[in-house]
């Protein structure tokens, strides 16, 4: 039992810096939330004086709509079916109040948790005394931390599954021994390319499914493509693949302000944000359930098929690869159109997410994806690595940036702390396999 | 397996030192949180957008958190996210991209959380933004116009401007200069010719070269209008470089610190300054106005004011 795990654990080091990251951020996050639901809707109910006049007080959000049905339906339940709803913004809830103060019946408010948190509720002693001696009834609180809230999970998950979804590709690179810069102009390209794509040919807002497809693959081909470039110069001419990539970066980047004219392009229809923000399977993102199955597909490849063993082969020896009949040239090539076409993906998956295309997209995103390869365990010199460590390395980052934006981090601390997580991961790393 | 949790201690504590008033519980005099995401904290502008914002929110009892999108605005959207997360009660932008960002203030819309925005507006109609700071850049832009009209003097001349067309405001900017240019010239005053219009990008460096290639493609010009300082001082080192800062007159924008210090020296003939410290204090009022559920007005435009170098001479709190 023990050695099993241990293996886990040497292989998957990362695993238990994200988990200690995760405790860390739910203990600092642990916040007072509003009770929801039928529970809480009941209990307000017998709350509510018997006889009293009900005047209920919330937005217009879905959330308090629900909330407002479930105690009508708990009030109904006590025999009280006269309840005033104001469902909308503190304008509203000013107007309501003052229609109150009118009438001299005994009132109960019940305000809904955002509501509550309304300012048009302090000036009631002073520009409504009539009400000062209304009770006034909201949900109760308890303790929960935002970290670990269902909605902020699902929230780390779409923000990294860009980043985590390029970085399978990355990991192949280096893997085999290089390096690709140009991942995060291309995604700009091709969220641009698909942006303009869908408004010059595919017909803009009223795109139909077929255009958006055919935009999209064309998109994602364009930085295989330019993947392709890329692994041609690195084989055939032996340029440093660090330069290599550089210009491609430069090249691309360039491309994507050309063909934007530098502005964004937002003419998509409303249906392409499916990809992006839609849900799929078990409520998950589409965007992540996305993530999830490119990572198992990544892995099979890399364990189980010869293209895998070969990587390894490349990235540990060269020579020794070449000599044992290796297609070197033709598997390094190959990582950096993988990795191109995952950057296009990436691209796709942005303007889909923030349905449009600018030419600002991706910026640094490079290093935030050598990053989590290189947290995740994967070696820059060549021949180490997996692909589930990249994933862990990409959720590191994510968590840690989330985190602190939920603590209230600056944002310079944030850089500084990011960075120092990442040598550190590193340097753990380095003499755990020591 | 001890130098792991070793590690992992020593991890840890980097991190906990590192996170200056870490916990997030309400104080309990708190009237609100404001979560506010700015373009970018490296301009000086909106850092003092920033700071005032939040020594008025302070005095007024709010919290608030201020993080910079650094420009990017897949950044900007996360942490607008994570202010949802965390149920603040007024979310504070200026729009990285103002067509980008719109499904995201969509989300904040559907959580029912007020919008506002802070000098970049976002005029897309399907985002419901409460109300929308910014300074009246149309009519900042017809001020700088008449600046570069009084500079020039009768004899006129070429002008360049030093354009960043990403930028809304700065769109506005010089369609106020040039409708003011061109009328000046269609009532027949000074021979005023408005030759080209190069990307300043904004910046110092980029600024320094776009003039250089201006004064490259006219030796002759007379003017330029940048559309904010720093590329106005880059296209000052450029002049001096040329050794033509006589010849040619520069009308900056923002009037910012370091553009006021070059105003009273000189370097700048003037400015149509912005008032970025009313604008982070109006947001806050805005803010309450909103949650008392007083009527608010769907855009507050601050005007601009010109800065010449008399009002450089006489700041007290420049150099």
């Amino acid at each position: 039992m023990r050695a099993p795990l241990q293996r886990f654990f040497s292989a998957y080091g990362m695993i238990g810096v994200l988990l200690a990251l995760c405790v860390f951020f739910s203990t600092v996050t642990y916040t007072k939330q509003a009770a929801s639901g039928l529970e809480a809707a009941e209990e307000i109910a017998s709350r509510i004086p018997k006889g009293a006049s009900v005047t209920l007080i919330g937005s217009d959000t879905a959330e308090d709509q629900g909330f407002t049905d479930l105690l009508i339906q708990a009030l109904a339940r006590r025999g009280m079916s006269q309840v005033k709803i104001v469902l909308g913004e503190p304008q509203d809830a000013r107007r309501a109040l003052a229609e109150l103060a009118k009438s001299p019946e005994i009132h109960a408010v019940v305000r809904t948790e955002k509501a509550s948190r309304w300012l048009v509720f302090e000036d009631v002693a002073t520009e409504f005394p009539s009400l000062s001696d209304v009770p006034w009834i909201q949900p109760r609180s308890y303790f929960f931390p935002n970290f670990l809230k269902a909605d902020n999970l699902l929230n780390i998950a779409n923000q990294i599954a860009v980043i985590a979804i390029v970085a399978i590709g990355m990991t192949m690179v280096i893997i085999a021994g290089g390096i690709d810069l140009s991942v995060g102009s291309l995604i700009a390209l091709s969220a641009v390319g698909i942006a303009v794509g869908l408004r010059d040919y595919g017909g803009g807002t009223a795109a139909s499914s077929t255009a958006m497809v055919a935009c999209g693959i064309a998109a994602v081909a364009v930085c295989g493509l330019a993947g392709a470039f890329s692994g041609f110069m690195v084989t055939r001419f032996a340029i440093p693949p660090f330069i290599v990539t550089l210009g491609m970066m430069l090249v691309s980047s360039g491309l994507a302000y050309t063909l934007a004219e530098g502005q964004s392009i937002s003419a998509m229809p409303d249906s392409f944000t499916w990809l992006g923000r839609g849900t799929g399977f078990l409520g998950l993102p589409i965007a992540v359930l996305l993530m999830f199955a490119l990572y198992v597909a990544a892995h099979l490849v890399m364990s189980q098929m010869r293209f895998g063993r070969y990587l390894y082969a490349v990235g540990g020896n060269v020579e020794a690869a070449a000599l044992s009949g290796v297609p070197v040239k033709r598997v390094i090539a190959l990582t950096y159109v993988i990795s191109g076409l995952l950057a296009g993906l990436g691209g796709v998956l942005f303007a889909s997410q923030l349905k449009s295309g600018s030419p600002t997209y991706g910026t640094m995103y490079e290093l935030y994806v050598i990053a989590a390869a290189v947290v995740g365990g994967t070696s820059l010199s060549g021949g180490k690595g997996r692909m589930f460590g990249t994933l862990i390395g990409a959720f590191t980052i994510a968590v840690i940036q989330n985190g602190m934006n939920l603590t209230n981090v600056e944002s310079y601390t944030q850089k500084v702390v990011l960075g120092l997580v990442i040598l550190g991961a590193v340097l753990m790393d380095k003499t755990r396999q020591n | 397996m001890r130098s792991r949790i070793l590690h992992l201690a020593s991890l840890l504590g980097m991190v906990l030192t590192l996170l200056p008033g870490c916990g997030d519980e309400r104080s309990t005099a708190s009237r609100g949180t404001l979560g506010v995401s700015l373009l970018t904290l490296e301009n000086p502008f909106f850092k003092i957008i920033g700071d005032h914002l939040a020594e008025e929110a302070r005095a007024r009892g709010f919290d608030v958190i201020i993080v910079s999108a650094d420009k990017d605005v897949a950044k900007q959207s996360n942490q607008v996210k994570d202010f949802l997360i965390r149920k603040v009660d007024a979310i504070v932008l200026s729009p990285c991209d103002p067509k980008s960002i719109v499904p995201v203030i969509q989300e904040a819309n559907r959580a029912g959380i007020p919008v506002f925005t802070v000098d970049i507006p976002c005029p897309d109609p399907a985002a419901k933004v409460v109300t929308q700071i910014a300074t009246d850049n149309y009519g900042g832009g017809q001020e700088a116009a008449r600046a570069m009209i009084e500079a020039l003097g009768p004899a006129g001349g070429k002008v360049a401007i030093l354009h960043l067309k990403q930028a809304q405001s700065c769109i506005l900017r010089v369609k106020g200069f040039r409708e003011v240019i061109e009328a000046h010239r269609a009532a027949g005053g000074s021979p005023i010719e408005l030759v080209m219009e190069l990307d300043g990008g904004g910046a110092r460096d980029i600024g320094y070269r776009a003039a250089e290639d201006a004064l490259q493609a006219h030796p002759d010009l007379r003017g330029i209008f940048a559309i904010n300082d720093p590329s106005a001082l880059g296209a000052r080192a450029a002049l001096e470089k040329a050794n033509k800062q006589e010849q040619v007159k520069i009308i900056g924008f923002d009037g910012m610190k370091e553009g006021k210090q070059a105003i009273k020296e000189g370097k700048i003939y003037a400015d149509p300054i912005q008032f970025p410290d009313r604008m982070g204090i109006e947001i806050v009022h805005a803010f309450e106005d909103w949650s008392k559920g007083r009527g608010i007005a769907p855009e507050i435009l601050i005007p601009t004011r010109l800065y010449r170098q008399a009002d450089g001479l006489a700041d007290s709190s420049l150099d």
